[in-house]
């Protein structure tokens, strides 16, 4: 398994790797909307300029489904921010991986600084050889791959901070617009659910968070089983060629679905939020 | 796999950035461009509307001008159509009283000559009978104004029983 590259910045484990595809994942999406909007027209749009504007009917096809379009009027740009953000991080992962392997500890460092994951691990890999020096066989040196590039999604801590967002501004949006029915629906029906409804809140957000990390992981992770394959000689190079096309066609679809479902969640959540009960 | 949240921090600021640019550079342009494009095909549709309305009520009026124009003209045939019957009338009254009158006059101009020739004649066979009975008699009837009254009278009895 390939370990992120951290180092210790200030007292916080920064992940270089995570801050890498964060800006590269900004940068596009930015540069792509920019492009699109450069020259915008009433009349005669551009290509780049007509899928754009297709994402946002689609984004506000999104929302209309979820709750009236005049109250989710405020979450397009959230939600078409979330979409481009998630879609093109999801399939950052796929065409290519950069891994470095670092094999003791002194090489492990990027700009002067120590990539701790590593050299904790290679201290752990050494313990290990000189433990159990009676029976290993074998006079292998430890190896720790760093994976340098991957989707930004395939982290949980990345994916889980998206949900977390998600989670607290819903929530601030239920506190301020809909006070009386946020605080009194956690009593609903019956007060006793109490403890359910908070469950039910935690769950949310950590299935929302979860199910998008797990997705474009196992994604990657088979992309990686995949491309091991090709050791195995003629035969396993070929299953492994023929497996990863069908895979990456597969994971695209994968990613497509998974920020499609993300700011589709996103917006079930916002309407739940902003639920009334005076109409029933 | 290691579970940093520095990352979830990395991540909600990286995203906020793009929001926050989004938002500003993209987005807001974006939407006002499809805003002011919803607005104009409803004013085009309404425009449409509007003329189709007008076109209708056009047409309709045309309609209305043809059918006045119709009628019109066919009250116009009638009229000329007993004008001339009745010009024709009178036109055929004015010759046959035309022709009445000129075949009177020629009637009456006939009797005129007549009489006018009977009246010369009569004077001119007087004359004569003068001159022959004159003639005749010699110097025994004078031809003074006494006499040539008998003989007159005489022939107008002769005359008027012939």
């Amino acid at each position: 398994m390939h370990k992120s590259p951290i180092i210790m910045l200030g007292g916080l484990h920064i992940d270089l790797s995570i801050v890498l595809m964060l800006l590269v994942t900004c940068t596009i999406v930015f540069v792509l909307a920019l492009l699109a909007t450069r020259n915008l027209s009433v009349e005669n749009p551009g290509k780049l300029q007509n899928f754009l504007e297709w994402a946002v009917e689609f984004v506000q096809g999104l929302i209309s489904s979820t709750m009236d379009l005049k109250k989710g009027k405020p979450f397009l740009s959230l939600g078409m921010a979330l979409i481009m953000f998630l879609f093109v991080g999801n399939l950052l992962g796929l065409p290519l991986g950069i891994v470095t392997d670092y094999h003791d500890a002194e090489h492990a460092k990027v700009f002067g600084k120590e990539i701790v994951s590593v050299t904790k691990e290679l201290d752990k890999l050494h313990a290990d050889a000189e433990a159990g020096t009676v029976n290993s066989d074998s006079h292998e040196e430890p190896e720790v791959g760093v994976a340098w590039w991957k989707s930004p999604t395939a982290d949980p801590a990345v994916a889980m901070g998206l949900a977390v967002m998600i989670f607290l501004m819903t929530h601030i949006v239920g506190m301020t617009r809909n006070t009386k029915n946020y605080f009194k629906h956690y009593f609903e029906p019956y007060p006793f659910f109490f403890p359910i409804n908070l469950i039910e809140q935690v769950s949310k957000l950590l299935t929302h968070g979860m199910r998008l990390f797990g997705n474009i992981f196992a994604g990657e992770v088979l992309i990686s089983v995949i491309l091991k394959l090709a050791a195995l000689g003629v035969g396993g190079w070929i299953a492994s060629v023929l497996g990863l096309i069908v895979w990456q066609g597969f994971s695209i679809f994968i990613g497509t679905i998974q920020a499609f479902i993300f700011v589709m969640l996103t917006m079930v959540y916002f309407s739940q939020m902003l639920e009334t009960h005076d109409e029933h | 796999m290691s579970f940093v949240w520095e990352s979830s921090v990395l991540a909600i600021i990286a995203f906020g950035i793009l929001y926050f640019l989004l938002n500003k550079y993209a987005f807001g342009p974006l939407f006002s461009v499809m805003e002011k494009r919803r607005e104009l095909v409803l004013q085009q549709m309404n425009e449409a509307a509007q003329t189709r309305e007008q076109a209708v009520s056009y047409v309709e009026e045309q309609k209305q001008a043809l059918q006045t124009a119709r009628k019109e003209a066919l009250e116009i045939i009638e009229q000329s159509r007993q004008t001339s019957s009745k010009q024709t009338e009178q036109l055929i009254d004015q010759a046959k009283v035309e022709a009445s009158r000129i075949k009177e006059e020629a009637v009456r101009d006939i009797q005129n000559e007549k009489n006018k020739a009977v009246e010369e004649l009569r004077g001119e066979l007087g004359a004569a009978s003068v001159k022959i009975a004159s003639k005749l008699l010699q110097k025994e009837v004078s031809s003074d104004p006494e006499q040539e009254a008998l003989v007159d009278q005489y022939l107008k009895e002769v005359g008027g029983r012939s």
